[in-house]
């Protein structure tokens, strides 16, 4: 960034929760985890309700607001207990209702915060409010006409409202991971990026370095990748700075991520906004929440990633980084958690933390999936950790289990007995092939002795080769340093 | 007070998505200029703390349990709000190319 | 051939069941009959074959029982008529616009279903203000509605169908909405029996939405006994509507069985509702019911109600800016009809005017208020202040009611109009609803009974009002008054 200006930045996510039915009516709001929304018959779940016909009224969801409020708890919201619903007016052929019901005075969390850490250090973002609303539908667009689809119209969501308080695309890239993992440990959003279940808004203003007055935002809408965001921000910033360097004006306005072309263009200026007339929803009384509701579901919420964060490093002695990694995907903190109970001891939690935040997340980020679609189990991990620890296996031969286990999800010990990968700690069968290997390595053998001892390594190596891997590397230094010197 | 002419009503009617004949401009912009200089009179009451009024109780709203229910389909098995729209097309509502 | 007037009661219909001189089928089919020869322009639609199949169940069920099951079915073989902003399954729900000329409900009200349930056979639908957004039934897309014995006059609205219908005998009882009086000031000008309940007392689920915080279903019948079955049957929570209320099912029927203490009752008069504008035969009628009821010993209690006269600014604001936003849906594009201009919009701007030009003069004018009153610079002025206001009206019914148990006042300053009389002064025609919207606005339980007839025959309502959810006070003391009045 240009060191004359500083950037504004801030956050609306809209994030989908994962209730079986719609936040108004009974039709099926949640897709089946082996469907993808474009294999569901167009209209398929919708009725008269979600359709916006004449005559029908809107009945909330009790699972949309208990899922609101553990949002605001895991963010340590303030929760409204009296709230209201609003109707946002506009007119678009996905809004059946030509208004959303939504929340606006009256939110049913505000004032939290989440905890972000990035390289410059740790930081509280401030979360400005969480409000309830229903989703709107999809468009489809062909060459002469248009379908309405309204299976998503009536889905519920909560849309997340960020301070203005982040000044770097990173820090917004960290806010957005750790409000994912929130989202996604607590079970409020199936999280699913495609399907746009988590999906976000940025307002990126500059202003000059040390300035306390905003510049004119635009609004980059609608990205729904961690990474994408992070590049429309970057983008964003850069722009608006050359605009104001040039001697120009930022203007406000909604602005859209192209990811092929890495840039962001207009889509409509403040000229063309819309008055939303908000009014109360005269069909909706006010939403009351007890507090012991508040409370009881205050006592049953799950671990959240902060909390797993800390316990990783000071139960199991993990690195801050190898914590934030497992804990940054709810997934694959499960995952490691039921690791190291198959361990059955904290002890080996620390090489078992490298195989999942190593070679594991490697995998499952090369095919863009996450650890429970993957073949590899809990025990497999555990096995490997543990044959490696007894070093019945060399850490080159667990790595080749591993990309075995990963294509057919056999057994660890099937493979290793099949491929026959166990290390040869047999000094018996070790020995002649290192007397094999000094003899035709006459010179290297006389230069070690004379105190080069750095060839050690290469008589390792030679072994190594001979026996295809498979010998106990610890034990041959030992043995072959005792044949040369006798 | 606020003087309702035909610009106003034009903006107005363009919010609603309503398109007005030059007939209808003209009577309704002097028509609701009647109503609304009829309404000023509310600007005389004393509402310093009083709570604007949305529904005549504010008992709290009761909640629906997170139940599915089926969504109605016709005979055919076909979604049963299909059957009052003007045009359907692959069981989308087919509107003219839009955007 | 029966003669459809002599029915005074549904008691006295179901004697005639029992006593086989008439079967629902026939009673059925001669309702169907003079409907579709009148020329009132009561109906819209007629479900023919609906009706004669829930007439042959009622004939069935009477069969079975040995006479009228009058416990499980208390509206067994009784022909209905159905306003049609209500919806039934299957059947078109035109609200009496063009927009909807075309549309048939995938579902049915609640109301109408719990009517069904109880045995009532429903004829078809009745004819209405566009949208319910009239006082004279003249904004009808499908013509007017005309007064049942005075051609040449409005039946009242917006559910002129409704008393029209009941009044001229083309159905026993009928179902309207009303939202700022359109069930008792067409009871009033028609002379029947209509009434508003308490707000949320029967589920708006399946009535097409005019203003929600002000909307309410309610009966129309020539008799309070009657007009109060039809409430009883239909009132109760219901899970599909938010704004119903949890209460203990109505029982406003046994209420009329019961003698009225009348010197316990305290009713209230306020001064407002008689500061000149009355038509002499109106005042007249009015004062002459004051006496009545004093003369049965209740006691006369002169009230105010301060804010009146700003009831129908207020109604005008709130009404049509909820009705801005309620008539958003109507695009063209799920329901309903599509003008063929629309596909050939330019934009999407253009598809959504052209598609919504198919809406009568008097809803987009109340839509073009409504959208004003809730624009951003006006809001605050316009939408937030009449919400306000609207609380200190109710706040005047709240101090009334600590005083007296029920107000009785004029329905209507005048009696029904000429066709076309107030048809070029909408303010004028929204003036006429001042003694009817305060209920609405406060979600007062209030009905019309008729308490006389003007110079030229034409009928009067009394205007009887109580507090939240004490419809049997109100009930009582109407039954009382339509047996013992006499005008």
């Amino acid at each position: 960034m240009h060191p004359e200006f500083e950037a504004v930045i801030g956050l609306e996510v809209h994030c989908q929760l994962s209730t079986e039915s719609k936040i108004f009516c009974g039709c099926r709001a949640r897709i089946p985890a082996e469907q993808s929304v474009g294999e569901i018959a167009a209209n398929s779940s919708t009725c008269p309700i979600c359709a916006g016909h004449p005559g029908t009224l809107p009945v909330l969801n009790q699972k949309v607001v208990e899922f609101a409020i553990q949002a605001g708890l895991a963010t340590n919201s303030q929760i409204h207990l009296k709230n209201r619903f609003a109707r946002k007016n506009y007119f678009y052929p996905d809004l059946p209702k030509g208004y959303q019901i939504t929340q606006f005075e009256l939110p049913i969390c505000e004032n939290g915060w989440l905890n972000i850490e990035t390289s410059t250090g740790s930081k509280k973002v401030p979360i400005q409010r969480i409000h309830m609303e229903e989703d709107a539908g999809k468009n489809v667009h062909m060459a002469d006409f248009s379908l309405v689809n309204l299976n998503r119209a009536g889905v519920p969501l909560i849309e997340i409202v960020s301070g203005p308080d982040m000044k770097t695309s990173e820090e917004a890239g960290a806010y957005l991971r750790a409000l994912y993992a929130v989202v996604t440990y607590l079970g409020i959003c199936d999280g699913n990026l495609q399907e746009g279940n988590f999906r976000c808004d940025a307002n990126v203003s500059v202003m000059p370095k040390g300035s306390t007055r905003f510049g004119t935002r635009a609004e980059i809408k609608n990205v729904n990748s961690f990474r994408f965001v992070e590049k429309a921000i970057e983008f964003e910033i850069a722009r608006q700075i050359e605009v104001i360097r040039s001697g120009g004006r930022v203007i406000q306005e909604t602005r859209t991520y192209d990811s092929d072309k890495d840039i962001t263009i207009s889509m409509r200026s403040k000229e063309e906004a819309q008055d939303y007339r908000y009014f109360t929803e005269p069909d909706l009384i006010p939403l009351i929440i007890d507090q012991a509701w508040v409370d009881q579901i205050k006592s049953r919420l799950p671990e959240l990633p902060e909390q797993k964060k800390s316990r990783l490093i000071s139960d199991l002695g993990l690195s801050a980084y190898d914590a934030g990694v497992l804990t940054g995907s709810k997934s694959l903190a499960e995952f490691f958690d039921q690791v190291v109970q198959k361990l059955g001891s904290s002890a080996l939690a620390k090489p078992a933390a490298n195989w999942v935040t190593g070679e594991i997340s490697r995998l499952i980020n090369e095919q863009g999936i996450e650890i429970h679609q993957s073949k590899i189990r809990p025990e497999h991990i555990a096995d490997l950790v543990r044959l490696v620890h007894d070093q019945v296996l060399s850490s080159t031969g667990a790595k080749k289990v591993l990309e075995l286990v990963w294509v057919s999800g056999e057994s660890v010990h099937l493979i290793v007995d099949r491929e026959g990968l166990t290390q040869v700690s047999d000094v018996s069968a070790l020995e002649p092939v290192i007397q094999k290997v000094i003899d035709s390595n006459a010179k290297q053998a006389a230069d070690f002795r004379s105190g080069k001892d750095k060839l050690l390594g290469f008589f390792v190596g030679q072994v190594m080769k001979e026996t295809g891997g498979k010998a106990n590397p610890a034990l041959l230094g030992e043995l072959i340093r005792k044949k040369l010197l006798g | 007070m606020v003087d309702v002419n035909e610009s106003l009503t034009k903006q107005v009617a363009a919010l609603s998505r309503l398109e007005l004949s030059e007939t209808e401009m003209v009577t309704f912009s002097s028509q609701l200029s009647q109503i609304i200089k009829y309404v000023e009179k509310l600007q005389e009451v004393d509402v310093a703390g009083v709570e604007p009024m949305s529904h005549p109780f504010e008992l709290p709203t009761p909640l629906r349990p997170d139940v599915v229910l089926a969504s109605p389909k016709d005979a055919e098995g076909k979604p049963k709000v299909l059957q009052s729209a003007p045009e359907v097309l692959y069981d989308g509502y087919k509107v003219p190319p839009i955007l | 051939m029966a003669n459809l007037s002599s029915f005074r009661t549904i008691r006295d219909i179901h004697s005639a069941f029992e006593s086989k001189k008439l079967s629902p089928v026939e009673l059925t089919q001669e309702y169907l009959a003079a409907a579709k020869k009148s020329q009132t322009g009561a109906y819209l639609t007629f479900c023919d074959d609906l009706a004669l199949k829930q007439a042959r169940t009622a004939e069935d069920l009477i069969l079975k029982h040995g006479g009228v099951p009058r416990d499980e079915f208390p509206l067994c073989g009784i022909p209905l008529g159905i306003k049609d902003n209500l919806t039934m399954d299957g059947v078109k729900t035109t609200c009496a616009s063009k927009m909807l000329e075309t549309y048939v409900a995938p579902y049915t009200a609640t109301c109408v279903s719990r009517l069904e349930k109880a045995g009532a056979v429903t004829l078809g639908k009745l004819n209405l203000d566009e949208f319910a957004m009239g006082g004279s039934n003249e904004n009808s897309a499908f013509g007017p509605v005309r007064h049942p014995t005075h051609p040449d006059r409005v039946p009242g609205g917006s559910s002129g169908g409704s008393a029209a219908a009941v009044k001229a005998d083309l159905c026993f009882a009928s179902l309207g909405s009303d939202t700022g009086g359109s069930i008792r000031l067409p009871a009033s000008y028609c002379g029947v029996v209509g009434i508003k309940p308490t707000y949320g007392r029967v589920s708006r689920f399946g009535l097409v939405a005019f203003a929600s915080s002000l909307d309410q279903v309610g009966p129309f019948a020539r008799s309070v006994e009657d007009a109060a079955l039809l409430m009883d049957v239909m009132s109760g929570y219901d899970p599909l509507d938010s704004t119903s209320i949890h209460q203990e099912k109505l029982n406003t029927v046994a209420a009329t069985r019961l003698p009225t203490d009348w010197s316990k009752v305290r009713i209230g008069v306020p001064q407002e509702y008689f500061v000149g504008g009355l038509a002499p035969a109106v005042d007249r009628s009015i004062q002459s019911s004051l006496k009545w009821f004093e003369k049965q010993g209740a006691k006369l209690v002169p009230i105010s109600l301060p804010h009146t006269q700003y009831a129908v600014a207020v109604y005008y604001i709130v009404a049509v800016s909820e009705a801005s936003s309620n008539l958003a849906r109507f695009d063209g594009i799920r329901f309903g009809q599509r003008p063929a201009a629309s596909d050939q919009a330019k934009d999407l701007n253009d598809f959504y005017m052209k598609s919504r030009s198919l809406f009568g003069s008097e809803v987009k004018r109340r839509i073009i208020l409504g959208t004003f009153a809730l624009s951003s610079g006006y809001s605050e002025a316009y939408f937030k202040r009449a919400c306000q206001v609207r609380r200190k009206i109710v706040d005047d019914f709240t101090q009334a009611f600590e005083k007296v148990d029920l107000i009785v006042g004029p329905v209507s300053p005048t009696t029904a109009f000429k066709l076309g009389e107030k048809n070029s002064d909408p303010l004028k025609m929204y003036l006429n609803d001042i003694f009817t919207i305060p209920a609405n606005l406060a979600g007062l339980p209030a009905l019309s009974v008729p308490c006389g007839t003007d110079e030229e025959g034409l009928p009067i309502g009394l205007h009887l009002m109580a507090a939240p959810f004490q419809e049997n006070r109100l009930i009582s003391a109407a039954h009382a008054f339509q047996n013992g009045f006499e005008s």
